[in-house]
């Protein structure tokens, strides 16, 4: 008997945005905080 | 000893400056965080299209290669916080205290990773978001404990004093690691046992255990330039606050 792939697509899909933006974010605001200091040198 | 004492000389013996030198690291940090963030996207790619679908999880099963990962890349940034908190208390070199301030900040950012994907991959698996079972419950004090290191730091002026204590608060948190990771093994759970980091070969088919390690990689690349950059920063920062002491 074949059994159906579960539905849950949403939560992968919720999990890769949130990955991917915790990481963008992190990554601009390491940048951004570098950049200022570099600026007040 | 400030950061500006422990600059090394280049091979040809010329010093360079210590915000020179600071600002190197930091470009480094962002070059190799730029690599990781391409390799996140190739990632994506790959699970997406090339690796197959779990049949009785379905596609909730594709947070697997976020959540181990970025638990890898939390467990790894507390582990050298605390390792680097230890050789502080040895050595008395305060970029030690730098490294280990910058992996804790580090840490915590790939924790709220975890902390975020796990409950998404819980609930449609456990029926919950949540439960107050051994190893979410120790994987919480371990994130508690390092949001208590940041806290701290930013509690103590003195900077021989804040090195210190925060040193003493990340072994703490050294100490805890093996107990989260073993924790599985040590008590009742209904989190998964380790499927690669254990004595037997990993219980993985070679398509999902290939992205596995892709994953891995991608995220260390990650930890790499996060922390690389951060530190840095932190030389920058003492460099600065040195300059305006003399």
């Amino acid at each position: 008997m074949q059994t159906s792939v579960p539905a849950n697509g949403g939560y992968m899909v919720a999990a890769y945005v949130i990955v991917s933006l915790i990481v963008l974010l992190y990554a601009w605001s390491l940048a951004r905080r570098i950049h200022r200091e570099l600026q007040d040198q | 000893m400030t950061s500006a004492d422990t600059v090394p000389s280049d091979s040809r013996g010329i010093r360079p400056s210590a915000a020179a030198h600071a600002t190197a690291i930091a470009r480094r940090g962002l070059i190799i965080t730029a690599i990781g963030l391409v390799g996140l996207a190739a990632m994506i790619v790959m699970v997406q299209l090339y690796t197959p679908t779990e049949a009785r999880q379905g596609l909730a099963q594709k947070i697997f290669y976020l959540h181990a990962p970025t638990a890898w890349s939390t467990l790894l940034a507390f582990s050298l916080c605390g390792i680097a908190g230890g050789l502080y208390l040895w050595l008395r070199d305060p970029r030690l205290d730098v490294f280990a301030e910058s992996s804790a900040e580090v840490g915590l950012v790939f924790a709220a990773m975890m902390l975020s994907t796990g409950p998404l991959w819980g609930k449609p698996i456990w029926g919950t978001f949540w439960q107050w079972e051994p190893r979410l419950t120790l994987t919480l004090l371990e994130v508690f404990l390092f949001i208590g290191y940041r806290a701290l730091r930013g509690a103590i002026v003195d900077p021989s004093e804040r090195a210190r204590y925060s040193a003493i608060v990340g072994l703490l948190g050294l100490a805890l690691v093996p107990f989260v990771h073993l924790s599985v093994y040590l008590f009742r759970t209904i989190h998964p046992q380790p499927i690669v980091l254990k004595p037997s070969a990993p219980s993985l088919p070679w398509d999902m255990l290939r992205t596995l390690f892709v994953s891995l990689a991608v995220f260390t690349v990650l930890y790499l330039g996060f922390v690389t950059a951060r530190y840095g920063l932190g030389l920058l920062r003492g460099t600065r606050k040195a300059d305006h002491a003399d």
